[in-house]
């Protein structure tokens, strides 16, 4: 779905690349989970992907980029926008109406949607989102939280076949970013939404992807299944990547001998690990 | 918490009013303030956009902006009214300065101005959805694309100043002292903000084109409007209602 060859880049007027030799194929039906430093490329990477790299940030770009079978450097923004919805880093300045079911009308007319069609996408949309109370309040009047997921519901009304979202829970409680990563999760299972997402909060993250990519100053160190990525945790720590402490504890866990399965993700598979390191440790 | 020029929403009469219509007789009042050199008119006016608010149920933002303005007026009356030398004295002030008759007029009539065009923009903007405004300007024959960065601009104002207050509440906790009685030092320290504040205002407005363009923007149709608007028994009423007021403004001008 999406094929990143040697892409590297470097903004107009600096001569330091941001990017550098990344190589990367997300197939259809991925859930990635990009991680990283701040300063690492990771926007730079997410906007390489949705045609703003070149197209509207000028500067030296190598490699090839490929979404969906069109190339990003022929087919511009525009052509890629029906493809990849995309949720910005800074909400404030992606939220363009006054109230929210105007904003989600924004993309859904720009596309010029059958009318009978735009209505039920605006009820879906702010559903799975759960804010469809919010549906008839002035976007001034919410708070961090609400216009992230008004940003969110309007890039899902659009449907896309791929979303690509950066720190998309970012001014979000625990509750509410759980349920957006469930929300990404159900899209990515039943309707087969490719998903991108940069993200901090890395335990969730390894909880909902598939795959992660670890980036470091605009190089690609680590890549592949969740579980495998966790096996690397010095290499991780020494990117500046908290990595979830389940995982730490698997790894002096398996450099004991106390433990040799997959690394646990979550709470109850870390719990399962537990029992069988404390079984394996009680008949030794 | 909204500030000047954001939605409040609502669904009164005033709220439910065609975009069209709604601008129509802001702008109708804005010009019937500019025709005529009536007072009493322009004080009507005034009283016709508090009226506009108190049925807006927004009477407590629009009496804000009143204060606000009236303190600015009072500054600008002061500042005119020593110029003007033509009419009869009223006030005579030692040093050759004195207020005459035309002087005060004119002031009057030049702050009233001021309040009276005010009003009814900033009503205007509250209870219109800023989609159905630039709707309503691309029926008016202005392209989507200069409407809907009119539009922009106009949501753009409360974010800067909600953005200088931010800048301003970082330097408080530095130690700046920004409530200083002194206006000439209030400058002094507000100004090195402006800065920053274009700084982050360009980059705001960059992203903003970028999502923009991300959801379509740019292959948008003259037909992609999802929205029908009906002119109603309302708009007609809002707009007969202008049509008899800039009708007495043309009585006053020409038999008055």
């Amino acid at each position: 779905m999406i094929r990143i060859d040697n892409l590297s880049f470097a903004y107009g007027g600096g001569e330091k690349k941001v990017l550098e030799e990344i190589s990367l194929h997300i197939g259809e039906g991925d859930f990635l989970g990009i991680i990283g430093p701040s300063g690492a490329g990771k926007s730079t990477l997410a906007f390489a992907v949705n045609g703003v790299v070149p197209h509207h940030f000028n500067g030296d770009f190598y490699g090839r980029v490929t979404v969906d079978g069109l190339d990003s450097l022929e087919a511009g923004p525009e052509a890629l926008a029906r493809r990849v919805g995309s949720v910005l880093q800074d909400i404030e300045s992606q939220l363009l109406a006054s109230v929210v079911e105007d904003e989600i009308l924004f993309g859904l007319e720009n596309f010029s949607l059958p009318r009978a069609q735009i209505e039920e996408r605006i009820s879906y949309a702010l559903a799975a989102a759960g804010i469809s109370d919010l549906r008839a309040r002035a976007i001034s009047s919410l708070s961090g939280g609400q216009k992230q997921k008004v940003a969110i519901a309007a890039i899902m009304a659009l449907r896309p076949k791929i979303m690509l979202l950066d720190e998309p829970t970012g001014e979000l409680d625990p509750q509410s970013s759980l349920r957006v990563f469930e929300t990404l999760s159900q899209l990515n299972r039943l309707h087969g939404v490719t998903i991108v997402v940069i993200e901090q909060k890395i335990m969730m993250l390894c909880e909902f992807a598939h795959r992660l990519a670890v980036m470091e100053r605009g190089r690609l160190i680590l890549e592949g299944p969740v579980e495998e990525v966790l096996l690397y945790p010095e290499k991780l720590e020494a990117a500046g990547v908290n990595i979830p402490r389940v995982a730490t504890l698997a790894g002096k866990l398996r450099a004991r001998g106390l433990y040799q399965g997959k690394t646990p993700l979550n709470i109850a598979q870390a719990t399962a690990m537990m029992k069988e390191a404390t079984k394996d440790a009680a008949l030794g | 918490m909204s500030g000047l020029l954001d939605y409040v929403p609502g669904n009164t009469f005033l709220h439910r009013l065609h975009p069209l219509s709604k601008l129509i007789f802001s702008f109708g009042l804005c010009l019937a303030c500019f025709l005529t050199q009536n007072h009493w008119l322009v004080l009507g006016v005034i009283v016709c956009s508090l009226l506009q608010a108190a049925l807006a149920g927004m009477l407590k933002p629009a009496l804000a902006v009143l204060r606000a303005l009236s303190k600015l007026s009072l500054l600008l009356f002061l500042a005119q009214v020593f110029f003007v030398r033509q009419g009869q004295i009223v006030l005579s002030l030692p040093l050759d300065i004195y207020i005459t008759d035309q002087g005060l007029s004119f002031s009057c009539l030049f702050v009233l101005r001021l309040i009276a065009v005010t009003l009814p923009l900033f009503i205007m903007l509250s209870i219109t959805r800023m989609s159905d405004l630039t709707n309503a300007l691309t029926r008016l024959g202005l392209p989507y694309k200069y409407a809907f960065a009119l539009t922009t601009a106009m949501r753009f104002i409360p974010l800067f100043g909600k953005e200088m207050s931010e800048i301003m509440e970082a330097q408080t906790a530095r130690g700046v002292e920004f409530d200083s009685k002194n206006f000439c030092k209030k400058l002094k320290l507000i100004l090195p903000l402006c800065l920053p504040l274009l700084l982050s205002s360009v980059r705001r407005i960059e992203n903003s084109a970028i999502a923009a363009e991300l959801r379509g923007f740019n292959v948008r149709k003259k037909d992609s409007g999802y929205k029908r608007y009906v002119l109603g028994r309302g708009d007609a009423a809002v707009l007969g209602a202008l049509v008899l007021i800039l009708a007495a403004v043309g009585l006053e001008h020409f038999y008055g």
